[in-house]
C-alpha cells in the first residue's frame, strides 16, 4: 500500500522534472525514468487489486513507454537546435501550480463516489493530477517538442486512471490505446521536424499566421 | 454479415497498399487503387445499410461490432458523401501534382492516409466497445493530421500542429468520460468482459450511478465536442478545414464531425437513461446555441471562402447539437436529418471551392470575381449549394431546419428558437455576401475562362441533386432508418411524432 502511494508521488516528481528539463533529450531520458515508475506501479497494483491483466499491461508499458517512445523522441530531436526557442515560464512557478493541481484533484476524487477501494483514491487523484500537469506543460511551454512531452505526460496519467478503474478491460483495448499513443508521438515528431525545416524554429508562438 | 467485415477491412488494406507505391513513376497506379478502394467502400457500406434495414441490426466479432439504425445512418454518410469526395479528389489531386504544388511522395501518402482516415471513421461508428470507440476517434485525428499539413506551407503546418495538439488533448478528456462509464458499468454488471460493450451498458443504463454519469457526460461533451467543433473548443477547426486540400476539407467537415457527434449521442443515450433527459439536453442545448451564435459572427467577418465554410461547419454542428438539446422525437429526428443535409451541402461547397481554388489560385472573396463568366457550371452549382446551406427551399437543409423550429416550438422553447433563427439569418447574409462577390461581378483580370474538369462538376451536381431530392421527399428507407434511430435514442420501440407538422410537405408514417 505504502509502495503504491510512494510510487504515485514519485510519478508527480518525475513529471515535474520532465517539464523543467532544459533540453528535449534530457526530457526523453526523464520520461523513460517516469515510465519505469509507472511500470512498477502497475506491478504493485496487480498484486493489490488481484488483477492479473495488469502484469501484461506492465510488460507492454515497459516495451512501449520505457523503450520505444523515448527512443523515438531522442531520434526525433537529433537534428533540432533548441537554443533558438526563447525561455518559457520560469520553472519555479511549476511548484505552486503543481501543488494547486494535486490539492484540487485530491479534493475532487474524494468528493466523488467511485467504484474503487478507498485506500486507492490517493493514487487516482495522482493520476488525474498527472493528466493536468501534462496539460499545463502543453499550455505553458513554447518549445513544440516540450508540448509533445506534455501529451506524453497526459497519456501516462490517463493510463494510470485506466489501470485503476478499468483494469479488467480486455487486453486488446490496452494495446489499442498504447498503439494510438505511439503513432501520436511519431506523427507529432515528424510534424515538429517538418515545421523546423520550413520555419527554422521550434517556438510555438511563431505559429500565428492563422487568425480569426 | 460478410459485408461488414469487408467494409472494415478494405480501407485499411487499400491504405497500407499505397505505401508500397511510393517508388512508382506514374500516378496511374495510385488512381486505379484509389478508385478500387472507393468503389468497394461504397458497395460494402450500402450493403451494410441494406442489411440493417432488413434485420434491424448487425452484431458480429463477438459483439465488438454493432451496427444499429443509428450507426447505419453514419455508415451511409461515410459511404456516399465520402466516396463522392474521393471521386472529386482524383481530378483535384492530379492537377495539384501536375502543377507541382505537391510532390509525388506526398501525393501517394495523401491517398494512403485518406483511406486509413475512412477506415478509422468506419471503426468509430460501428464498434460496440466503448474504449475502442475512443481509440478510433483518436486515430481519425492521427490519420487526418497529415492531410491537413500536406502542402508543407507555413500556414498548413501551423494548422496541422494546432489540429493534432488541440484534438489529442480534447479527446483525452473523452477518455476520462469513457473510463468512468466503463468502471460504473463494471460495478453494476460484475462482468468486465460485458461491461465494455455499449449495447450491454445500454441495457443496464438505468442502474448506473447517476453521480458518475453526470461527470462522465460532461467529460464526453468537452472531449468529443472538441472533435465536433463545438464552441469554445472549436479553435482548430477553421485552420484545419481551410488549409487541407479541398476534397480532404470536404471529408473533414462533412463526415468526420458527424462521427464525433455520434459518439456524443451514444453517451447521451446512456446518460439520459441514468439521470433523465434534462441534464444531457441542457448541456447540448447550451453548447449548441453558443456555437451557432459565435460562429455566425465569424462567418460575416471572414473573407477567405474556405474559412467561411469552416465556420459554417461550427454553426451547423451547433445547430445539430441544439436540435438534440431540444429533445423529444421531433428534435432527435430534426438533428439526425440535419446531420445528413449539412453533410451533403458542406461536401458540395468544399468541392466547389476546390474548383475555384484551382482556377483563381486564391480563396479571397475580394479577388475571386465573375465566376458566372469564368466557370458557369461551377458558379451555378456553388450558388445553389450556398443557398442550400443557408436553408433556402427547396433544398434539404430547409426541411431539417424547419423540423428544428417545430421541435423548439413543441418543446416550449420558442425564445431559444428565435435566437437561433436570428443567428441563422446572420449566417445566411454572410453566405449571400460571398455569392454576390464571387459569382457575380466582373471576371478577375488575368484569369482565363474555362470550366473545371467534367468529373468534378458531375460530383458537385450529384451532391446538389441529392440535397434537392431530400428537400422534396425523404425516401422511405431513409425515413425508416431515421425513425428507428429516434427510437434508439429515446429508448422507445414505437416513436410517435404527434400531430405537429414535422416536415413542410411530407407526413411521416
Amino acid at each position: 500500500m505504502l509502495m503504491i502511494n510512494t510510487l504515485a508521488g514519485l510519478l508527480i516528481l518525475t513529471s515535474l522534472a520532465v517539464i523543467a528539463a532544459k533540453t528535449a533529450k534530457k526530457s526523453s531520458a526523464l520520461y523513460a525514468v517516469q515510465s519505469l515508475v509507472l511500470v512498477a506501479l502497475f506491478v504493485f497494483l496487480a498484486q493489490e487489486l488481484n488483477a492479473h491483466e495488469l502484469y501484461m499491461w506492465s510488460v507492454s508499458a515497459f516495451v512501449t513507454k520505457v523503450l520505444l517512445v523515448p527512443a523515438i523522441l531522442i531520434f526525433a530531436v537529433r537534428k533540432l537546435d533548441e537554443s533558438t526557442v526563447p525561455a518559457s515560464m520560469n520553472a519555479a512557478w511549476l511548484i505552486p501550480i503543481a501543488t494547486a493541481i494535486v490539492v484540487v484533484c485530491y479534493m475532487a476524487t474524494n468528493a466523488v463516489q467511485l467504484p474503487l477501494a478507498e485506500h486507492l483514491k490517493p493514487a487516482l487523484s495522482v493520476s488525474l493530477s498527472h493528466f493536468l500537469l501534462g496539460l499545463t506543460c502543453i499550455v505553458t511551454q513554447r518549445n513544440m517538442m516540450k508540448q509533445v512531452f506534455g501529451y506524453c505526460l497526459m497519456e501516462n496519467g490517463s493510463h494510470l486512471t485506466l489501470a485503476l478503474l478499468a483494469n479488467k478491460a480486455p487486453e486488446l483495448v490496452e494495446i489499442g490505446i498504447a498503439t494510438d499513443a505511439i503513432f501520436a508521438v511519431m506523427i507529432m515528431a515528424v510534424l515538429v521536424n517538418k515545421i523546423y525545416r520550413t520555419l527554422h524554429t521550434l517556438d510555438a508562438k511563431q505559429l500565428t499566421e492563422l487568425r480569426g | 454479415m460478410e459485408w461488414i467485415n469487408a467494409l472494415l477491412a478494405v480501407p485499411f488494406i487499400v491504405g497500407v497498399a499505397f505505401f508500397f507505391l511510393t517508388h512508382m513513376k506514374t500516378a496511374s497506379f495510385s488512381t486505379a487503387l484509389h478508385v478500387t478502394g472507393l468503389g468497394l467502400m461504397l458497395i460494402c457500406s450500402l450493403n451494410v445499410v441494406a442489411a440493417v434495414l432488413e434485420n434491424g441490426r448487425i452484431e458480429t466479432w463477438n459483439h465488438w461490432i454493432y451496427v444499429d439504425s443509428l450507426s447505419a445512418v453514419f455508415v451511409g454518410l461515410i459511404g456516399i458523401v465520402g466516396t463522392l469526395a474521393g471521386v472529386y479528389s482524383i481530378g483535384y489531386m492530379n492537377t495539384e501534382l501536375k502543377e507541382g504544388h505537391i510532390d509525388y511522395r506526398s501525393y501517394v501518402y495523401y491517398h494512403a492516409f485518406l483511406h486509413l482516415f475512412f477506415g478509422s471513421m468506419l471503426v468509430a461508428v460501428t464498434t460496440n466497445n466503448v474504449i475502442l470507440m475512443w481509440v478510433a476517434i483518436e486515430l481519425t485525428t492521427l490519420t487526418s493530421a497529415f492531410l491537413v499539413g500536406i502542402y508543407g506551407h507555413r500556414t498548413s503546418l501551423e494548422a496541422a500542429w494546432k489540429y493534432i495538439i488541440i484534438c489529442s488533448v480534447g479527446v483525452a478528456f473523452g477518455l476520462y468520460g469513457t473510463i468512468l462509464t466503463f468502471s460504473n458499468a463494471n460495478a453494476v454488471l460484475h462482468d468486465s468482459s460485458q461491461a465494455i460493450f455499449w449495447s450491454v451498458i445500454n441495457g443496464q443504463a438505468a442502474n448506473l450511478n447517476p453521480h458518475l454519469m453526470y461527470l462522465a457526460f460532461a467529460f464526453i461533451v468537452v472531449g468529443f465536442g472538441t472533435k465536433c467543433g463545438l464552441f469554445p473548443m472549436h479553435t482548430w477547426l477553421p485552420d484545419a478545414h481551410s488549409e487541407a486540400p479541398s476534397p480532404a476539407s470536404a471529408v473533414l467537415s462533412a463526415v468526420l464531425l458527424n462521427c464525433a457527434m455520434l459518439i456524443v449521442l451514444r453517451y447521451f443515450i446512456l446518460t439520459a437513461k441514468a439521470v433523465g433527459f434534462d441534464y444531457p439536453q441542457a448541456l447540448l442545448l447550451v453548447f449548441g446555441l453558443l456555437s451557432t451564435g459565435v460562429s455566425s459572427f465569424f462567418i460575416i467577418m471572414q473573407h477567405d471562402i474556405k474559412r467561411k465554410l469552416a465556420y459554417h461547419s461550427i454553426e451547423n454542428m451547433g445547430l445539430i447539437s441544439f436540435a438534440f438539446g431540444l429533445g423529444g422525437p421531433i428534435g432527435m429526428f430534426a438533428g439526425l436529418l440535419h446531420t445528413i443535409t449539412h453533410s451533403l451541402a458542406k461536401a458540395l461547397l468544399f468541392c466547389a471551392s476546390g474548383n475555384i481554388l484551382l482556377k483563381y489560385r486564391s480563396r479571397d472573396i475580394y479577388y475571386v470575381s465573375g465566376m458566372w463568366k469564368v466557370m458557369p457550371w461551377t458558379a451555378v452549382l456553388f450558388a445553389g449549394g450556398a443557398l442550400a446551406l443557408g436553408g433556402v427551399p427547396p433544398f434539404g437543409m430547409f426541411v431539417s431546419e424547419f423540423a428544428i423550429v417545430v421541435a423548439g416550438i413543441t418543446a416550449g422553447k420558442t425564445w431559444w428558437v428565435i435566437f437561433c433563427l436570428i443567428f441563422l439569418t446572420i449566417a445566411l447574409s454572410g453566405l449571400t455576401i460571398m455569392l454576390l462577390k464571387t459569382v457575380l461581378g466582373k471576371p478577375t483580370e488575368g484569369v482565363e475562362a474555362g470550366e473545371g474538369s467534367r468529373l468534378s462538376v458531375a460530383v458537385i451536381a450529384l451532391y446538389l441533386l441529392l440535397l434537392f431530392a431530400i428537400g422534396i421527399y425523404i425516401a422511405d428507407p431513409l425515413s425508416q432508418l431515421l425513425q428507428n434511430s429516434v427510437g434508439i435514442i429515446l429508448g422507445q420501440d414505437n416513436v410517435s411524432f404527434g400531430d405537429m407538422l414535422l416536415l413542410p410537405w411530407q407526413t411521416l408514417q
